[in-house]
């Protein structure tokens, strides 16, 4: 804890990242009940208002739903969804890496080539082609899409950081008092692997976010009347000219949020690997 | 007869900062290095020995801070800016590092390695620079020089590597050449023949010479004048006579007499063990450094301390080695284990054993039919060179290999099948210590919870309260305290982590430890009290130890027999005595002939290995030991078997020559 704070101070970049992530999260839970305005209500008389006026801190769109409202109200989806593919595809991806590279030989090639096999088509072609399948897509759905889309990635890290530790004669102390490959591979190697997994994790979180957002562009994200920030960036293309507030304030808050995570991800990933 | 100095180090100091605080590496270092002398630098790791060259050659981290001055020829080296010091580092001044396979450029062929040097220094042409190699690389005896020129570092051996790396430090004709630790990684035989050319080109170049070591057998081959330093200091200097044989820092006399040296056996002595370990120096620690671990300190060792003369040339900052001994109880005899030579039953039987690695094209033969066994209640030490198959022995043992061929009969069983197919039962009787201790205990694991792993898996103890009990029990027999349990594997030395893996080895009570290697990545003053306490815990459980090691002074030391290991196949086996005596296999002969002795006075013949093991893929038919032997008889070595030669009941070589050529009466 207290090399974690040392290595703060000499990090201002970190602090500002940890310090958005926390106003968004912050937003995210209590931002909700402090608004004047819920996320479907429409002004008619207001629409498209400048920011500031009319009591719309960021203005509103063409219907006249308080801008300032969707984004905080965007924000519970975009992170719940981001962390919960972060979290699913690490962990389906520790059991898929740990596997292969354990076992290795067959059944290493088999999980690898089946990777393989996912990698070669973009993320977001596999997302779209899967959603558009599926039809209105949920929280569920779009957790569950994106997971697959990251979990080659994640399990090619999980398999590297196992067999860093694999050959270690602690593993070897284990394979001769008997432990069953359960035991080595999730109690002896595990916790020494945790430190490139949490950054591959906040790492994901990062690319969640962009992936959700770009979803929500191309309109097979979350469907409305959810808000997305992503969904919102292309509702507004049409009036751009006339109230770019509508689409330049959502981009803000997908750019900051994946700014923060990046900056956070940075930060983990200097104090678990680096300094060891 | 004085000489001119070349190198005066005036009250040196290095600081590394680091994150939380400040770390002192030298402090006031004052040593000076005649022209054509050559000087010995002897310590424990973590004491500065490696800083100082550092210091010397400007290439320390960039968080350490030197001050101080540092005159190579009247001029302080310090105060060069980095365009000025080119002149001098790696021209006037080179050094030859421990590593030679990473000192090398692996993608650049060894030619181009060496040209470099000349050709920045001197300004050579590509021909010129080459010839200059190739004069240099005749230096050191490399036969084929300019064929070797046109090859990668990873085509040649070890040995060749680090010749190669003297050769382009001496390629400037330096005035001064730093070797720090360069035959630490190599071969006791091709230690000897890298000292003893050393030694020859200091003569012919009158160059000097720092030579830094861990031991003191080697410094004695090479040096004149020896500096020993312990955290940071130089606490004495002294001629190579005067170190030896009237030492008067109480750390000096430690550090020689923890040495293992030959003929000492554990049923004579126990070693004498350093407590404690080198500890980091922080900034504002004063007084003799070696305080926290010296049996003869008094209450003024804190203050009055400095380098002082006390003789002509030798410097020391304490008399106190000899000072009224503590009466220890580490120095009590142990008892005669093979008492009577009565013979016991053999736990361990190995017969024909053969394991290969690699596929049916390129067959490596590890082991190459090896039969041997091994007495209840005995120590069995293995012993030869790197790539002689020992560990492989090892580990096929403890059931990490499979063998290729062979039965392996343990208390009647055969277990020659992978640690897969063996019973909990076996699994516990036969436990496994690995060289590096750092890497065999689990570090997201507390002590408790490694310790007691093993008695729940395997002795079915269930119960927490009883394991933490057994945890403490098995803690106080290898000398740690409670205080162990909660703690981790990476807050531990690397002595208390070894002791942490045979408390893991003990606490269920084995019946054979195979031991791989398990003091080589220790410091001598920690090898030795884990040596001790091997010793001990083998008189008290009754257990049978496979002692695998490279260092013949160490397996003299702990094991009732003895086998030499010559590329998969065994030379000499026998009671200790038989072995490390006449008559022996020539092999024996010339490793026993290897092992710098720690006595400079003792004038032993030696006898020169060239070249390497030869390439174990080939299927020989002969003596494997042939193409190096130095009684090769002739053609009968290369085209037929060497007989098992019995000399005793149970002490045979396999050779070619009679008993009398041999060395027997």
């Amino acid at each position: 804890m207290k090399t974690i704070l040392l290595h703060l101070k000499n990090n201002p970049l970190a602090i500002l990242g940890i310090m958005i992530l926390f106003l968004w999260i912050f937003a995210a839970l209590f931002g909700p009940a402090l608004l004047s305005y819920n996320y479907t209500e429409m002004d008619m008389e207001h629409q498209m208002t400048t920011p500031g006026e009319y009591g719309h801190l960021l203005g509103t769109d063409a219907l006249g739903r308080d801008v300032f409202a969707r984004i905080i109200y965007g924000s519970r989806s975009i992170l719940t969804v981001a962390l919960m593919t972060s979290l699913v595809s690490s962990i389906v991806g520790i059991l898929i890496g740990f596997t292969a590279g354990y076992f290795g030989s067959l059944v290493d090639t088999f999980f690898l080539r089946a990777m393989d096999i996912l990698m070669a088509i973009p993320p977001l072609v596999l997302s779209m082609v899967v959603l558009g399948i599926l039809g209105d897509s949920s929280f569920l759905s779009l957790t569950l899409i994106v997971s697959i889309a990251f979990t080659p990635a994640t399990a090619r890290v999980a398999r590297g950081a196992l067999l860093s530790c694999k050959g270690s004669e602690y593993v070897d102390a284990a394979r001769i008092r008997g432990e069953s490959h359960f035991i080595i591979m999730f109690v002896e190697i595990l916790p020494n692997t945790i430190g490139p997994i949490i950054v591959e994790i906040t790492a994901r979180f990062a690319y969640s976010i962009m992936m959700i957002a770009s979803l929500g562009f191309l309109g097979v994200g979350l469907q409305p009347p959810t808000p997305d920030w992503g969904m919102m960036v292309i509702e507004n293309k049409s009036i751009i000219r006339a109230a770019s507030w509508t689409v330049l304030y959502p981009s803000l808050a997908i750019a900051s949020l994946v700014i923060a995570v990046s900056l956070f991800s940075d930060f983990v990933s200097k104090v678990m690997i680096h300094e060891k | 007869m004085k000489n001119k100095s070349i190198l005066e180090i005036k009250n040196l100091d290095v600081e590394y900062s680091t994150l939380t605080d400040k770390v002192v590496a030298l402090k006031d270092i004052n040593i000076t290095v005649e022209e054509g002398e050559s000087l010995g630098i002897i310590g424990e790791s973590g004491c500065g020995k490696s800083t100082l060259s550092y210091a010397i050659m400007d290439y320390l981290p960039s968080n350490g801070l030197s001050n101080g001055k540092i005159l190579f020829k009247g001029e302080n080296l310090l105060e060069k800016s980095p365009k000025e010091q080119t002149k001098y580092r790696g021209d006037r001044i080179a050094m030859v590092y421990q590593n030679p396979y990473s000192s090398l450029n692996p993608s650049l062929t060894i030619g181009f390695q060496l040209d470099e040097v000349t050709m920045f220094h001197r300004g050579f042409s590509r021909k010129e620079a080459r010839n200059a190699s190739i004069e240099a690389l005749k230096d050191l005896y490399l036969g084929d020089a300019a064929g070797i020129v046109r090859r990668y570092p990873h085509q040649i051996s070890g040995g060749m590597q680090q010749r190669i790396c003297i050769a382009m430090a001496l390629l400037c004709k330096p005035d001064l050449l730093i070797l720090d630790e360069p035959t630490t990684a190599l071969d006791v035989t091709t230690e000897v023949v890298i000292l003893d050319i050393i030694s020859e080109l200091k003569k012919k170049y009158n160059m000097s010479l720092i030579y830094i070591s861990h031991d003191i057998g080697v410094i004695n081959k090479v040096s004149d004048r020896i500096a020993v330093m312990y955290r940071g200091e130089v606490v004495e200097t002294g001629s190579q006579h005067t170190i030896y044989k009237h030492p008067e820092h109480p750390y000096t006399r430690a550090l020689i007499n923890c040495m293992p040296r030959s003929g000492i056996v554990k049923e004579e002595v126990r070693l004498n063990a350093i407590p404690g370990y080198v500890a980091k120096r922080s900034a504002a620690e004063t007084g003799c450094p070696f305080v926290s671990r010296c049996e003869k300190k008094t209450l003024i060792c804190q203050e009055n301390y400095g380098l002082k003369e006390s003789k002509a040339n030798h410097f020391s900052s304490c008399s106190r080695a000899y000072a009224e001994d503590v009466p220890d109880k580490e120095r009590t005899r142990l008892k005669i284990p093979l008492e009577n030579n009565v013979k016991e039953e053999n736990i361990l039987s190995i017969k024909d054993l053969y394991k290969y690695y690699g596929g049916p094209g390129k067959k490596v033969r590890a082991l190459d039919g090896v039969s041997v066994s091994l007495e209840r209640n005995s120590v069995l030490g293995v012993v030869g060179e790197s790539g002689c198959g020992k560990s492989t022995m090892g580990l096929t043992v403890s059931g990490l290999l499979k063998p290729t061929k062979g039965q392996l009969i343990f208390d009647g069983i055969d277990i020659a099948v992978s640690w897969r197919k063996r019973t909990p039962e076996i699994l516990k009787n036969i436990q496994l210590i690995f060289q590096n201790p750092g890497r065999s205990l689990n570090p997201s694991f507390t002590i408790e919870t490694i310790i007691g792993r093993p008695m729940k898996k395997l002795l079915g103890i269930k119960s927490k309260t009883e394991r933490r009990k057994m945890v403490i029990d098995i803690l106080k027999k290898v000398d740690l305290g409670e205080e162990y349990l909660s703690r981790k594997a990476s807050q531990l030395s690397g002595g208390e982590m070894q002791r942490v893996a045979l408390a893991r080895a003990f606490s269920i009570s084995p019946d054979l430890l195979v031991c791989d290697e398990p003091t080589s990545a220790l410091d001598v003053s920690v090898q030795a009290s884990v040596l001790n306490l091997l010793g001990e815990l083998q008189q008290e459980s009754k257990a049978s130890y496979i002692f695998i090691s490279h260092d013949l002074n160490v397996i003299n030391y702990i094991s009732d027999y003895i086998m030499v290991m010559y590329l998969g196949r065994i030379c000499e086996y026998g009671r200790k005595d038989e072995v490390v005596g006449p008559p022996y296999h020539p092999y024996t002969e010339a490793l026993i002939s290897a092992v710098p002795d720690v006595d400079p006075d003792s004038a032993k013949q030696q006898i020169r290995l060239e070249g390497s093991p030869p390439n174990p893929t080939k299927k020989i038919k002969g003596c494997p030991f042939e193409g190096r032997c130095h009684k090769k008889i002739g053609k009968i070595c290369e085209t037929t078997a060497p007989p098992k030669v019995y000399f005793s009941d149970d002490h045979f070589v396999f050779c070619h020559l009679s008993p009398g050529k041999l060395g027997a009466k």
